[in-house]
């Protein structure tokens, strides 16, 4: 379908001045009129159609706008359709029928500027943190309360499904930890040895290897791929059976989304959490040791009695007891979003985005905290 | 020869009369057959009605007209182009010439109302600025809803709303064909009721095409100037409400001539 230029010429008539249209008036072929429309908006007496080529709502529209301006369109004025003359199939009936319906474009709402804006958006913006806070630490207290239920009345614990998490969320992540924390024994070996063998100390690469790898990153290096991988899950899965009313069907039923979803989840990630950051400290280890044998000439015998005797084994439950408060903080997290998510597909993005970014901002802070506590233990 | 006398699936007409055109369609999923040497013509400008059985392959039969599935057999014609095997340009012109309403409305969910309906406006023309909004708004008006909707994001919207936000989308760049997938369907009857006049009066005043699925029998008597019903793989039986009740047999008969069909159609 080729179009022709929508033409508008202006002549003199009886009422005033006439506009004579020529060529398709289509939403193909008015953006190249716009500045001529916007000049005669409302400023015709009558049109001549009897040039017009194609026309459709756009056009008709437009050639109604040119005798009825903006403000006076709002009370529709069927009648434009008479003041238009000259002979065409379509156009009289449909600019009377299009300006029947056309209503004023309702003003545009101010985008904010200027400073109140600014502050008024960041105070919105620190209330939400404040309260969502506050939610996340109430759905804590949900959680365990509903756990301590669940101890009290075995039957309640969903096993199936908890079984089920244990193996997508955490028997499914452990080759991805065992690389990952390989890599980072290894990287962590190399840079000791670069500094130490300047003080002739290479040999205390193990005892650097075994601290870090132990106390932190092992239960680290774990809880990140978990927020990464399980909280995102978490929201996604529990997210979606939002947005198709699965979770209201639970609830109508008689199931509670807290035993039914939330549970199976903290339980799974509570007892896998420990295996993964175990097997992370061990693969930590052997990167180290690999390291170790292969650049510094410390054999592997060497490494282990060097770690055994200087390091201890009080590094490796400090690590340990760090991994089940990571975990059953990121099962929280993700479903704690999973549940906030509404009917449309933009929340649920919104709230997987907040599941990782909340579980890792958390992870760090409450391994901070961790630090603190065994300072003060002298550990 | 008007919808009145068209009581055959294929149409002795002039091509140019036709704005759909299927011939020996034949759609199948693995083993299973849904439809096989389907023919049907649709005259441009009137409204047909789709009905027939859960897995007669309606939806199907409409993704396969409107490019979305491809058929493994038969020629597929709207406005004279052969959908399957048009270039690059010649499908964009029908992407222009088409305008489809999904079932639930499919309205990008992110974006306002007014701008669902600017994205296609934006996308085929050179429009931009205050005529853009202007168009956009008078296509929300043509799917009546009131000024103020075109602000709301389509979660605040209730079914209804969603559903003329979607038609006024459908609208924007003034199709000469409309697709409506079970445009009633969640409606309560009052709504259902408007949105039936809503597509007459859009007919009327625009000259659409109109080709809806349906299974409201409301909406066959009050919008259809024909109805198609689809069973055993093709068109089983077509033509203006009347005669197609007359003529019925089997699913057809049961649909019609069932308490609801009764209660509907007297």
């Amino acid at each position: 379908m080729a179009h022709t230029a929508a033409v508008l010429e202006i002549a003199a008539g009886p009422q005033g001045p006439v506009g004579v249209v020529r060529g398709d008036w289509t939403v193909m072929t008015l953006a190249g009129l716009a500045a001529t429309l916007a000049q005669q908006r409302g400023q015709l007496a009558g049109l001549d159609v009897g040039g017009l080529g194609q026309i459709d709502t756009a056009g008709a529209l437009m050639l109604g706008r040119l005798l009825i301006p903006q403000d006076a369109g709002t009370a529709a004025d069927p009648a434009t359709g008479d003041r238009i003359s000259g002979d065409h199939p379509s156009a009289a009936r449909l600019v009377r029928e299009v300006m029947a319906r056309a209503c004023a474009n309702p003003p545009a709402p101010q985008p904010p500027t200027g400073l109140k804006d600014i502050l008024e958006r960041i105070g919105r913006g620190v209330a939400h943190a404040w309260q969502e806070t506050l939610e996340t630490l109430g759905f804590v207290g949900q959680t365990v309360a509903t756990i301590g239920a669940g101890i009290k009345d075995p039957r309640r614990i969903r096993w199936i499904p908890t079984v089920s998490i244990m193996e997508s969320a955490g028997f499914n992540a452990i080759p991805i930890v065992l690389v990952l924390s390989f890599f980072i024994g290894a990287v962590v070996a190399f840079l000791g040895a670069g500094i130490l063998e300047g003080f002739g100390a290479t040999i205390f690469t193990v005892e650097l290897v075994g601290f870090s790898v132990m106390r932190e990153f092992g239960a680290l290096i774990t809880a990140i791929i978990l927020a990464g991988r399980s909280a995102s899950a978490f929201t996604a899965q529990i997210g979606s059976m939002r947005m198709t009313q699965e979770v209201d069907a639970m609830k109508v039923i008689g199931l509670d989304p807290m035993d039914m979803l939330v549970v199976p989840r903290v339980i799974a990630m509570v007892l896998m959490g420990p295996i993964l950051t175990f097997l992370a400290i061990l693969s930590g280890l052997v990167g180290g040791i690999v390291v170790a044998t292969l650049q510094l000439d410390i054999s592997p015998a060497l490494f282990l009695a060097r770690l055994q005797e200087n390091v201890g084994l009080s590094y490796f439950w400090a690590g340990l007891v760090k991994a089940p408060v990571f975990a059953a903080l990121i099962a929280i997290i993700g479903c704690r979003q999973g549940l906030e998510v509404e009917k449309d597909v933009i929340s649920l993005g919104r709230h997987t985005t907040a599941a990782v970014v909340q579980s890792i901002f958390m992870v760090i802070v409450v391994n901070a905290i961790f630090a603190m506590i065994y300072l003060e233990l002298d550990l | 020869m008007s919808p009145a006398d068209a009581i055959t699936p294929t149409l002795d007409v002039a091509p140019e009369r036709l704005a759909i055109r299927l011939r020996g369609v034949a759609n199948r999923f693995g083993k299973t057959t849904i439809h096989e040497n389907l023919d049907l013509d649709i005259l441009r400008g009137e409204t047909v009605g789709v009905v027939g059985g859960s897995g007669t392959g309606k939806s199907v039969l409409l993704r396969a007209i409107i490019g979305l599935r491809a058929p493994q057999a038969g020629s597929i014609e709207v406005l004279g182009q052969d959908v399957w095997h048009a270039s690059q340009a010649q499908r964009s012109v029908l992407d222009r010439s088409v305008g489809v309403m999904f079932q639930d409305g499919a309205l990008f969910s992110n974006l306002t109302v007014k701008e669902n309906v600017v994205v296609p406006l934006a996308e085929h023309t050179e429009l931009e600025g205050a005529l853009l909004d202007e168009i956009a708004m008078l296509k929300i008006a043509l799917a009546g809803l009131p000024g103020d909707a075109a602000g709301k994001v389509p979660g605040e919207l209730s079914g209804g709303m969603r559903k003329r936000a979607a038609l006024a989308r459908a609208l924007a760049l003034d199709p000469q064909i409309l697709f409506l997938d079970e445009p009633t369907a969640g409606l309560d009857p009052i709504t259902a009721g408007r949105f039936d006049e809503l597509v007459n009066e859009l007919r009327s005043a625009l000259g659409l095409t109109v080709y809806l699925i349906t299974h409201d029998l409301d909406t066959l008597r009050d919008a259809c100037d024909r109805v198609a019903v689809l069973a055993d793989g093709k068109v089983s039986s077509i033509g203006p409400l009347d005669y197609v009740r007359e003529h019925a047999e089997g699913w057809t008969r049961e649909y019609f001539s069932g308490p609801r069909g009764r209660a509907a159609l007297g």
